[in-house]
């Protein structure tokens, strides 16, 4: 049992170091970082020679594979996040802001491999209070807006995660979300499990950015720290997408309900589906008209939570696995982007679209990074996103019968072919614009081409050789439906 | 050398040409010419080798690639997919020796065509509906950054246009494949496997003109042609003749070889609509490219009107219209190729514009012989006259017309008529103007280079030798409309 939170145990030692040095007062921005990175290194490999673990278990903590490959994801994205440059004006503190990252990502791993609902809640704030903390540590009136939306939305819908898990709680008389299952069993359409089940989507909702439960999302990406917003977009989504896919597969498999066009039935599916349509359209409508790369790509981690959930609404392991997947090529493509944008910040100083004007005459290495990462969230071939796209769209439509699920796959698809123009529009600066003159431009640090080169390098291996990742992922999840 | 080569040199030399180093820039156009020669060899001895023996079964390739999907990378050269590929090769040595005197950024510029050659190569080779999306998609990207870097006029509008156009077609291609993977039970993407899957009847009744509208929008049909002009016009030289000349062919082809094999209920129901909507492109194309005054736009928009006759053929379903419609992507591709060559490059290089009432002054006929007489030639073949490659191919489908829908034929031949009329004015204003109009004493400008020569040689002769010796081009596309998949859309006379 305990073996198998080594790794996590690894990220906590690491964080106290980092804050034994942070009291010493010897600790430098860079140097905090390429410990915190060291100590992630160090737990992914120790993740990665851990195995597959032995699967199933139930309790405080899962080591079962589900666990195993989120927390490897979660690892990985936690490295390329801590690649990203770190401002001086954004540490004061370098030593206790990558503490805090590190105690983060244990958050959000903890709660990837547990099915308590208490352990659940506790791991998922242990990371989300983390992350309300690193938006708000630049001393800059952004920032602190930032830190405290994400702390305001955030704490209410803990609240409602919290009351959710506790009506659950009462529901089924045991604290696992296999008492939960079981107690469905005998009594199916109980009102209690319903509201319960409402609330925790809800809760769930906002760590995804899923619209209407998004308000934060924007202000966050543009005021934080690039490093905070990495993990905010791609560790928080993916963990908290692993926690849903959980309590959807094991909790609530008997409340599923359908989202079948004339045949809708109350449950899981349904409220998933509204999510994801709303969140479709409204995250891609509202991409169109930003200025800010930081916020667009706030809006298109909104429209993204809708296409997770569209594969989550057909409650089927296929288009669940498709789902998974996607979150990941999502996450590596973000990271990608976001790595670009913080380098063009650096020399501009602003995030708005004309800083990237000519981007390709200064950095070849990052135009064409920005351009493989923004295409795969548009879903372009030869690209992971394609592919990801394709397979959630062709598994979500193949797994409710007789097409019922066309009216969703619809919006999806015609939401990402729009998305296209914003993403094209960031190209189009970086490609064809005239560069100002008068900005000095500083050489990329080794640090910052790996934090480009390799989300750019992952998401053209993975567009030619999709298997490599969707074979992973559908094994784990239809292991964890079958059990 | 088999048919493979075509896929792998374009990209092959895409690859190269990225990671010449900056001082070695000029040799980029000999990698591009050398990739381009490379896919037309490949094509052209698979054509032989296909036309000489073709009771063997046709080369492919067949690899395992995604089985969570059921998609596999299967390739087959048959005998649609054979001379397709040799046009490609083809447009792209032209396209090529257009751009000989690209100086901004070249290696960029000949990855980028590079790209969109193997990217077309690929379509024509796929016999995996997903796979074959894949290549379909990947030219976006190379054709939305050639125009918006290296285009002209209204570049960043005409760019969009057409960016946004062809995803938002892929957008319906890809529900129309992913609606078929789920009604054929998540049984693969293989199309021949699809298409034996016989879809229920109302399911192909929606089914179907999802997937075919959204691969004919690529291939400009009425009313959804408007990005095609536009988009021509903004592109530089390469670029349009590529658009024209293969890209708009992938539309046409992915709607011969997958919307109409896959749901051919779908098809027979749908069919006269079709018919109608190809006259009305023929028709429009036509009347808008008589009102036109940027020499470009008159291209682009008798693109759309020829574009019009593929769609007609495909329509009439017969052996004869299917026939014609394949010959008219190869004609076409070629003769679009060389009108958008001699306009944008040899004509605009020299001239500096491309409004008609302007050249005028220039008369051609005095101050660039050599141009005129190419331009003659090649209006020529664009109106249909016998002897070049597109009057064979407006036959054969007038013929399938014909057979299905007769009441549609005088439309049709109204088009040609205003063909005829729209090319013979462009070609009066360039090249033989009144005396009055034009400036007293010629310009001199500089004769042709000689990869325009070469070019210009080229694409006339393939158009005349399809047009004087059109059999072993038939023979090719019979064996290719033989295969079992074609045969329940076939309508017998």
């Amino acid at each position: 049992m305990f073996q198998s939170l080594l790794p996590e145990s690894v990220l906590v030692l690491t964080a106290l170091i980092l804050l034994g040095l942070a009291v010493s007062k010897r600790v430098g921005a860079v140097g905090a970082q390429r410990v915190a990175a060291a100590g992630t290194l160090v737990a992914l490999a120790l993740m990665l020679r851990g195995g597959g673990a032995e699967p199933g278990g139930t309790g405080l903590i899962l080591a079962d594979p589900l666990a195993h490959l989120a927390k490897s994801v979660l690892l990985v994205v936690g490295f390329l996040a801590l690649l990203l440059p770190i401002a001086p004006k954004e540490t004061e503190h370098p030593g206790e802001y990558h503490a805090l990252l590190l105690f983060a990502l244990t958050g959000l791993m903890l709660a990837t491999g547990t099915e308590h609902l208490l352990m659940l809640f506790i791991s998922l704030e242990l990371g989300s209070l983390s992350l309300y903390l690193l938006a708000g540590f630049p001393r800059t009136p952004r920032a602190a807006e930032a830190s405290l939306k994400y702390f305001l939305f955030g704490a209410v819908s803990a609240a409602f995660l919290w009351f959710g898990l506790s009506l659950l709680y009462g529901f089924s008389g045991g604290a696992m979300l296999l008492d939960v299952a079981a107690r469905l069993q005998s009594a199916p359409d109980a009102a209690l499990a319903f509201a319960g089940l409402a609330m925790v989507l809800a809760g769930l909702a906002f760590k995804l950015a899923a619209a209407p439960f998004h308000a934060w999302a924007p202000d966050v990406y543009q005021g934080a720290p690039a490093t905070t917003v990495a993990l905010v977009a791609a560790a928080s989504k993916v963990a908290a997408l692993v926690v849903l896919l959980r309590i959807l597969i094991t909790g609530f498999d008997a409340l599923a309900g359908s989202a079948a066009w004339g045949a809708m039935i109350s449950g899981s599916s349904m409220w998933l589906a509204a999510l994801a349509a709303v969140s479709m359209i409204y995250g891609n409508l509202l991409a169109l008209v930003q200025r800010s790369v930081r916020r667009l790509l706030a809006y298109s981690a909104i429209a993204n939570a809708g296409y997770l959930l569209v594969g989550l609404s057909t409650n089927h392991p296929s288009a669940q696995a498709a789902a998974l997947t996607y979150a990941v090529i999502y996450s590596i493509a973000t990271l990608g982007a976001l790595a670009v944008t913080a380098a063009v910040e650096r020399d501009h100083g602003d995030d708005s679209r004309n800083a990237f004007d000519g981007l390709v005459h200064r950095s070849p290495l990052l135009a064409v990074a920005l351009l493989v990462c923004l295409a795969s969230l548009a879903g372009l071939p030869p690209l992971a996103g394609f592919t990801g796209k394709f397979v959630l769209f062709t598994q979500s439509l193949a797994a409710v019968p007789s097409h019922g699920l066309v009216w969703l796959v619809a919006i999806a698809v015609v939401t990402s072919a729009v998305s296209l123009r914003y993403y094209l529009v960031i190209v189009k600066h970086a490609f064809a614009g005239k560069p100002e003159s008068h900005i000095e431009f500083k050489k990329i640090t080794f640090e910052q081409g790996l934090a480009v080169a390799l989300p750019a390098l992952a998401l053209v291996v993975l567009g030619l050789f999709p298997s490599w990742l969707l074979e992973p992922v559908t094994r784990v999840i239809s292991q964890l439906a079958a059990r | 050398m088999t048919p493979l080569w075509s896929l792998l040199f374009p990209f092959a030399g895409a690859l190269a040409v990225l990671l010449l180093p900056a001082r070695a820039a000029a040799l980029s156009r000999v990698i591009a010419l050398a990739a381009s020669l490379g896919t037309t060899i490949a094509a052209a001895s698979g054509c032989l080798k296909r036309l000489g023996d073709t009771a063997s079964p046709v080369w492919s390739l067949d690899l395992e690639w995604i089985p969570q999907l059921g998609s596999r990378f299967h390739l087959a050269a048959d005998g649609l997919a054979l001379p397709l590929l040799l046009l490609n090769g083809i447009v792209a040595i032209a396209g090529v020796l257009f751009s000989w005197n690209i100086t901004q950024r070249p290696r960029a510029f000949f990855s980028l065509v590079l790209a969109i050659i193997g990217g077309v190569s690929g379509v024509f080779l796929s016999r995996d509906a997903f796979l074959m999306f894949v290549f379909y998609e990947i030219v976006i990207v190379p054709k939305y950054l050639l125009i918006v870097a290296w285009g002209s006029t209204n570049r960043e509008y005409g760019a969009m246009k057409l960016t946004m156009y062809s995803i938002g077609a892929s957008a319906l291609i890809l529900l129309g494949l992913a609606a078929a993977y789920a009604a054929s039970g998540s049984a693969g993407f293989d199309i021949a496997g699809l298409a034996a899957a016989g879809f229920p009847k109302g399911f192909q009744l929606w089914a179907f003109p999802v997937l075919f509208l959204g691969f004919v929008v690529l291939a400009g049909i009425w009313p959804f042609h408007t990005w095609a002009p536009t988009g021509h016009v903004a592109a530089p030289t390469a670029a349009s003749m590529l658009l024209a000349g293969v890209v708009m062919k992938l539309g046409a082809y992915g709607a011969l070889c997958v919307a109409m094999p896959l749901f051919p209920d779908g098809f027979a129901f749908w069919r006269p609509a079709i018919a109608v909507l190809a006259v009305a492109g023929i028709l429009h194309g036509a009347f808008t490219a008589l009102t036109r005054r940027d020499l470009k736009f008159v291209i682009g928009y008798s693109s759309v009107s020829h574009m019009g006759f593929i769609l007609l053929g495909m329509a009439a379903a017969t052996h004869w219209g299917l026939r014609g419609a394949v010959l008219q992507m190869i004609s076409h591709g070629i003769i679009a190729g060389l009108l958008f060559g001699i306009a944008g490059r040899v004509i605009y290089e020299r001239t500096h514009t491309r409004d008609l009432d302007a050249l005028q002054r220039f008369n051609l006929w005095k101050s660039l012989p050599a141009a005129a007489v190419a331009f003659t030639l090649a209006s020529a073949a664009s109106m249909g006259l016998p002897g070049f490659s597109g009057f064979v191919a407006e036959v054969s489908v007038l013929i399938g017309l014909w057979e299905s829908y007769p009441w549609l034929v005088p439309l049709v031949a109204l088009g040609i008529l205003i063909t005829g009329a729209f090319t013979l004015r462009a070609l009066c204003r360039t090249c033989f103007p009144d005396a009055a109009a034009s400036l007293a004493i010629p310009v001199r400008m500089p004769s042709l280079t000689w990869p325009e020569t070469t070019a210009i040689v080229l694409l006339l002769a393939v158009s005349l030798a399809i047009g004087l010796h059109p059999s072993p081009w038939i023979s090719l596309i019979n064996d290719g409309l033989d295969s079992p998949v074609f045969q329940p859309i076939l309508q017998r006379p």
